[in-house]
Protein backbone atom coordinates (compact mmCIF):
# COMPACT_ATOMS: atom_id res chain seq x y z
CA UNK A 1 0.00 0.00 0.00
CA UNK A 2 1.43 3.15 -0.70
CA UNK A 3 1.03 5.68 2.01
CA UNK A 4 1.36 9.24 1.48
CA UNK A 5 1.03 10.93 -1.39
CA UNK A 6 1.18 14.53 0.41
CA UNK A 7 1.44 17.34 -2.80
CA UNK A 8 -0.87 15.56 -4.95
CA UNK A 9 -1.26 17.20 -8.34
CA UNK A 10 -3.96 18.95 -9.10
CA UNK A 11 -5.60 17.05 -12.06
CA UNK A 12 -8.34 19.34 -12.96
CA UNK A 13 -9.75 22.69 -12.05
CA UNK A 14 -11.92 22.42 -8.44
CA UNK A 15 -10.45 19.00 -7.85
CA UNK A 16 -10.36 18.93 -3.97
CA UNK A 17 -7.98 16.16 -2.10
CA UNK A 18 -10.00 14.71 0.81
CA UNK A 19 -8.43 14.46 4.15
CA UNK A 20 -7.93 11.84 6.03
CA UNK A 21 -6.01 11.93 8.93
CA UNK A 22 -5.58 7.88 9.19
CA UNK A 23 -3.27 8.35 6.03
CA UNK A 24 -1.62 11.77 7.21
CA UNK A 25 -3.53 13.84 4.62
CA UNK A 26 -4.50 17.18 6.17
CA UNK A 27 -4.99 19.38 3.19
CA UNK A 28 -2.64 22.61 2.18
CA UNK A 29 -3.58 24.16 5.14
CA UNK A 30 -3.02 22.62 7.80
CA UNK A 31 -0.18 19.54 6.34
CA UNK A 32 2.81 21.62 7.36
CA UNK A 33 1.65 23.19 10.41
CA UNK A 34 2.99 22.69 13.48
CA UNK A 35 0.48 20.02 16.23
CA UNK A 36 0.49 21.08 19.54
CA UNK A 37 -0.50 18.49 22.46
CA UNK A 38 -3.66 18.72 23.97
CA UNK A 39 -0.84 19.34 27.36
CA UNK A 40 0.38 22.30 25.15
CA UNK A 41 -2.72 23.71 24.87
CA UNK A 42 -3.50 23.63 28.41
CA UNK A 43 -0.03 25.41 29.11
CA UNK A 44 -0.79 28.21 26.46
CA UNK A 45 -4.20 29.05 27.65
CA UNK A 46 -3.14 28.86 31.26
CA UNK A 47 -0.71 31.48 30.52
CA UNK A 48 -2.94 33.82 28.75
CA UNK A 49 -5.88 32.90 31.18
CA UNK A 50 -5.13 36.02 33.40
CA UNK A 51 -5.56 38.78 30.58
CA UNK A 52 -8.44 37.08 28.85
CA UNK A 53 -10.16 37.38 32.26
CA UNK A 54 -9.65 40.34 33.70
CA UNK A 55 -11.94 43.25 33.57
CA UNK A 56 -14.51 43.34 31.96
CA UNK A 57 -13.99 41.24 29.13
CA UNK A 58 -15.87 37.90 28.48
CA UNK A 59 -14.43 34.69 26.47
CA UNK A 60 -16.22 33.36 23.97
CA UNK A 61 -18.21 29.94 24.20
CA UNK A 62 -15.53 28.62 21.88
CA UNK A 63 -12.71 29.52 23.74
CA UNK A 64 -14.14 28.23 27.64
CA UNK A 65 -15.38 24.93 26.25
CA UNK A 66 -12.00 24.43 24.89
CA UNK A 67 -10.53 25.66 27.97
CA UNK A 68 -12.99 22.75 29.69
CA UNK A 69 -11.72 20.10 27.53
CA UNK A 70 -8.29 20.62 27.50
CA UNK A 71 -7.92 20.50 31.65
CA UNK A 72 -10.25 17.23 31.18
CA UNK A 73 -7.59 15.55 28.66
CA UNK A 74 -3.87 17.00 29.34
CA UNK A 75 -1.81 14.19 29.87
CA UNK A 76 0.58 15.85 31.36
CA UNK A 77 0.36 18.36 33.51
CA UNK A 78 3.88 19.70 34.27
CA UNK A 79 5.77 21.90 31.39
CA UNK A 80 9.05 19.89 32.03
CA UNK A 81 7.26 16.57 31.20
CA UNK A 82 5.32 18.13 28.45
CA UNK A 83 9.02 19.87 27.14
CA UNK A 84 10.75 16.22 27.50
CA UNK A 85 8.15 14.27 25.80
CA UNK A 86 8.22 16.66 22.77
CA UNK A 87 12.17 16.27 22.91
CA UNK A 88 11.80 12.41 22.85
CA UNK A 89 9.43 11.43 20.11
CA UNK A 90 11.23 14.63 17.97
CA UNK A 91 13.67 12.44 17.78
CA UNK A 92 11.83 9.50 16.13
CA UNK A 93 11.43 10.85 13.17
CA UNK A 94 7.68 11.22 12.48
CA UNK A 95 4.88 13.27 11.42
CA UNK A 96 4.34 16.30 13.37
CA UNK A 97 0.59 14.78 13.36
CA UNK A 98 1.62 11.24 14.91
CA UNK A 99 4.17 12.67 17.47
CA UNK A 100 0.76 14.91 18.66
CA UNK A 101 -1.56 11.68 18.31
CA UNK A 102 0.73 9.84 20.49
CA UNK A 103 0.83 12.11 23.15
CA UNK A 104 -2.91 12.86 22.82
CA UNK A 105 -3.95 9.47 23.56
CA UNK A 106 -1.31 8.23 25.19
CA UNK A 107 -1.60 4.30 24.66
CA UNK A 108 -0.27 1.51 26.84
CA UNK A 109 0.26 -0.99 23.57
CA UNK A 110 1.78 -0.74 20.95
CA UNK A 111 -1.30 -2.75 19.26
CA UNK A 112 -3.52 0.05 20.73
CA UNK A 113 -1.18 2.68 18.88
CA UNK A 114 -1.12 0.97 15.60
CA UNK A 115 -5.48 1.03 15.79
CA UNK A 116 -5.75 4.38 16.45
CA UNK A 117 -3.07 5.88 14.50
CA UNK A 118 -2.50 3.60 11.55
CA UNK A 119 0.17 5.18 9.54
CA UNK A 120 2.65 4.26 12.90
CA UNK A 121 1.79 0.37 11.19
CA UNK A 122 4.46 1.28 8.26
CA UNK A 123 7.14 3.48 9.97
CA UNK A 124 7.47 1.30 13.33
CA UNK A 125 7.39 -1.82 14.42
CA UNK A 126 6.18 -3.36 17.49
CA UNK A 127 9.06 -3.86 19.58
CA UNK A 128 10.54 0.17 18.94
CA UNK A 129 6.92 1.10 18.84
CA UNK A 130 6.63 -0.64 22.59
CA UNK A 131 9.69 0.85 24.34
CA UNK A 132 8.28 4.22 23.18
CA UNK A 133 5.63 3.70 24.66
CA UNK A 134 6.43 2.22 27.98
CA UNK A 135 8.97 5.73 27.93
CA UNK A 136 6.15 8.56 27.49
CA UNK A 137 4.17 6.12 30.05
CA UNK A 138 7.42 6.29 32.81
CA UNK A 139 7.53 9.95 31.87
CA UNK A 140 3.65 10.40 32.75
CA UNK A 141 3.94 8.07 35.81
CA UNK A 142 6.53 10.67 37.61
CA UNK A 143 5.64 13.77 36.56
CA UNK A 144 5.15 16.09 39.55
CA UNK B 1 -6.45 18.32 16.29
CA UNK B 2 -4.71 21.76 17.90
CA UNK B 3 -2.68 23.84 15.29
CA UNK B 4 -0.56 26.64 16.02
CA UNK B 5 -1.00 28.45 12.94
CA UNK B 6 -0.22 31.87 11.01
CA UNK B 7 -3.70 33.98 9.68
CA UNK B 8 -4.76 36.61 8.48
CA UNK B 9 -6.97 39.07 8.81
CA UNK B 10 -8.16 42.69 7.17
CA UNK B 11 -9.34 44.76 9.74
CA UNK B 12 -11.57 48.12 8.45
CA UNK B 13 -11.04 50.38 11.33
CA UNK B 14 -13.44 53.54 11.40
CA UNK B 15 -12.15 57.33 11.74
CA UNK B 16 -12.82 57.87 14.78
CA UNK B 17 -10.25 55.71 16.18
CA UNK B 18 -7.64 57.12 14.33
CA UNK B 19 -5.05 58.60 16.24
CA UNK B 20 -1.86 57.68 18.38
CA UNK B 21 -3.72 54.24 19.99
CA UNK B 22 -4.60 52.97 16.56
CA UNK B 23 -2.82 50.10 16.70
CA UNK B 24 -3.97 49.02 20.10
CA UNK B 25 -7.48 49.30 18.35
CA UNK B 26 -6.53 47.62 15.63
CA UNK B 27 -5.36 44.64 17.55
CA UNK B 28 -8.54 44.43 20.13
CA UNK B 29 -10.53 44.53 17.28
CA UNK B 30 -8.68 41.69 16.15
CA UNK B 31 -9.13 39.70 19.66
CA UNK B 32 -13.27 40.39 18.86
CA UNK B 33 -13.63 39.62 15.31
CA UNK B 34 -11.58 36.19 14.73
CA UNK B 35 -11.51 34.47 18.54
CA UNK B 36 -14.31 31.74 19.08
CA UNK B 37 -15.26 32.19 15.30
CA UNK B 38 -15.21 28.81 13.16
CA UNK B 39 -14.66 28.33 9.50
CA UNK B 40 -14.99 24.99 7.73
CA UNK B 41 -10.85 25.81 5.93
CA UNK B 42 -9.46 26.36 8.89
CA UNK B 43 -11.44 25.14 11.91
CA UNK B 44 -12.23 26.74 15.60
CA UNK B 45 -9.81 30.02 16.35
CA UNK B 46 -9.88 29.56 19.78
CA UNK B 47 -7.67 32.30 21.03
CA UNK B 48 -5.00 34.78 19.34
CA UNK B 49 -1.96 33.99 20.53
CA UNK B 50 0.22 36.81 19.38
CA UNK B 51 -0.01 39.88 16.94
CA UNK B 52 2.51 39.33 14.33
CA UNK B 53 2.58 42.08 12.33
CA UNK B 54 -0.03 45.24 11.48
CA UNK B 55 0.43 46.16 8.10
CA UNK B 56 0.10 49.79 6.82
CA UNK B 57 -3.29 51.20 7.05
CA UNK B 58 -5.14 51.87 3.65
CA UNK B 59 -8.16 54.28 3.08
CA UNK B 60 -11.18 52.91 1.35
CA UNK B 61 -12.26 55.39 -1.46
CA UNK B 62 -15.28 57.21 -0.76
CA UNK B 63 -15.75 55.80 2.92
CA UNK B 64 -13.07 57.35 5.14
CA UNK B 65 -12.69 54.26 7.10
CA UNK B 66 -8.77 52.23 6.81
CA UNK B 67 -8.28 48.53 5.99
CA UNK B 68 -5.34 47.07 8.20
CA UNK B 69 -3.96 43.78 6.96
CA UNK B 70 -2.84 42.02 10.42
CA UNK B 71 -0.90 38.45 10.24
CA UNK B 72 -1.29 36.77 13.88
CA UNK B 73 -1.15 33.71 15.29
CA UNK B 74 -3.32 31.47 16.59
CA UNK B 75 -4.44 27.85 18.35
CA UNK B 76 -7.15 26.44 15.99
CA UNK B 77 -8.89 23.66 16.71
CA UNK B 78 -9.49 21.23 13.30
CA UNK B 79 -11.02 17.69 13.26
CA UNK B 80 -10.15 15.40 10.53
CA UNK B 81 -11.90 12.31 8.81
CA UNK B 82 -10.48 9.39 10.79
CA UNK B 83 -8.63 10.96 13.41
CA UNK B 84 -9.09 9.68 17.05
CA UNK B 85 -10.14 11.84 19.78
CA UNK B 86 -11.51 12.24 22.77
CA UNK B 87 -14.49 13.56 24.57
CA UNK B 88 -17.22 13.77 27.39
CA UNK B 89 -20.60 12.76 26.53
CA UNK B 90 -23.06 15.58 26.67
CA UNK B 91 -26.56 13.86 25.85
CA UNK B 92 -27.83 10.41 25.44
CA UNK B 93 -31.03 9.29 23.38
CA UNK B 94 -32.69 5.94 22.09
CA UNK B 95 -30.89 7.69 17.94
CA UNK B 96 -27.50 7.48 19.83
CA UNK B 97 -25.44 9.98 21.67
CA UNK B 98 -23.78 13.25 21.13
CA UNK B 99 -20.22 14.21 22.49
CA UNK B 100 -18.37 17.35 23.42
CA UNK B 101 -14.71 17.51 21.65
CA UNK B 102 -13.87 20.57 22.80
CA UNK B 103 -16.00 22.92 20.57
CA UNK B 104 -16.78 20.55 18.23
CA UNK B 105 -20.23 17.85 18.90
CA UNK B 106 -19.51 14.49 17.62
CA UNK B 107 -22.92 12.61 16.93
CA UNK B 108 -22.27 8.90 17.34
CA UNK B 109 -25.49 6.94 16.01
CA UNK B 110 -26.65 3.94 17.34
CA UNK B 111 -25.27 1.99 14.11
CA UNK B 112 -21.84 3.42 15.15
CA UNK B 113 -22.21 1.75 18.32
CA UNK B 114 -21.18 -1.73 19.21
CA UNK B 115 -24.46 -4.43 18.69
CA UNK B 116 -23.62 -5.57 22.19
CA UNK B 117 -24.66 -2.31 23.99
CA UNK B 118 -28.07 -1.78 24.44
CA UNK B 119 -29.85 1.62 24.96
CA UNK B 120 -32.02 1.43 28.48
CA UNK B 121 -34.94 4.39 28.25
CA UNK B 122 -35.53 3.86 31.90
CA UNK B 123 -31.66 4.53 33.41
CA UNK B 124 -31.45 7.33 35.27
CA UNK B 125 -29.50 9.09 33.52
CA UNK B 126 -30.38 7.30 30.27
CA UNK B 127 -27.73 5.11 29.22
CA UNK B 128 -26.41 2.83 26.81
CA UNK B 129 -25.17 -0.41 28.31
CA UNK B 130 -23.33 -3.69 27.70
CA UNK B 131 -21.33 -5.99 30.05
CA UNK B 132 -18.88 -3.99 30.47
CA UNK B 133 -19.38 -0.48 29.79
CA UNK B 134 -21.42 1.78 30.31
CA UNK B 135 -22.02 5.48 28.14
CA UNK B 136 -24.05 7.84 29.82
CA UNK B 137 -23.75 11.92 30.50
CA UNK B 138 -20.38 12.64 31.43
CA UNK B 139 -18.28 9.58 30.41
CA UNK B 140 -15.19 10.22 28.26
CA UNK B 141 -15.35 7.88 25.20
CA UNK B 142 -12.64 7.90 22.58
CA UNK B 143 -14.16 7.90 19.00
CA UNK B 144 -13.43 8.14 15.45
CA UNK B 145 -14.61 10.65 13.31
CA UNK B 146 -16.35 9.12 10.50
CA UNK B 147 -17.52 12.11 8.50
CA UNK B 148 -17.09 16.06 8.74
CA UNK B 149 -19.42 18.72 7.16
CA UNK B 150 -18.26 22.32 6.87
CA UNK B 151 -20.57 24.59 7.26
CA UNK B 152 -20.11 28.50 7.25
CA UNK B 153 -20.14 29.13 10.99
CA UNK B 154 -19.80 25.51 11.83
CA UNK B 155 -18.57 22.09 11.66
CA UNK B 156 -20.79 19.00 12.09
CA UNK B 157 -19.45 15.69 12.74
CA UNK B 158 -20.34 11.98 13.10
CA UNK B 159 -18.27 9.35 14.65
CA UNK B 160 -17.92 5.49 15.67
CA UNK B 161 -17.07 3.64 18.58
CA UNK B 162 -17.99 0.14 16.77
CA UNK B 163 -13.58 -0.23 16.52
CA UNK B 164 -10.93 -2.12 18.53
CA UNK B 165 -9.90 0.04 21.54
CA UNK B 166 -12.86 2.93 21.25
CA UNK B 167 -15.76 3.36 23.63
CA UNK B 168 -15.69 4.01 27.22
CA UNK B 169 -11.83 5.24 28.37
CA UNK B 170 -11.41 3.73 31.77
CA UNK B 171 -10.01 5.76 34.28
Amino acid sequence: MKVTNKKVPVLRRGYVQEEDAAKLILGDDFQEEQCLFISEVKILLDAQRESKTSGDKNVTGVYQSAFDYVNQFARFKNQDTVREVRQFLAEENLESFEVAQLANLCCEEAEEAKALIPSLALKKDDDSLQSLLNEMLTLKKFQT
Amino acid sequence: MFFLKKLKHTITLHPRFFGPDMEDFVKTKLYQDVEGTCSGRYGYVITVVEVLKVGKGKLIPGLGSAEFDVEYQAIVFKPFKFEVLDGVVKNVSKMGFFVDVGPLVVFVSGHAIPSDMKFDPNGNPPCFQSEDQTIEKGTLVRLKIMGLKMEPTDIRAIGTIKEDYLGMIGQ
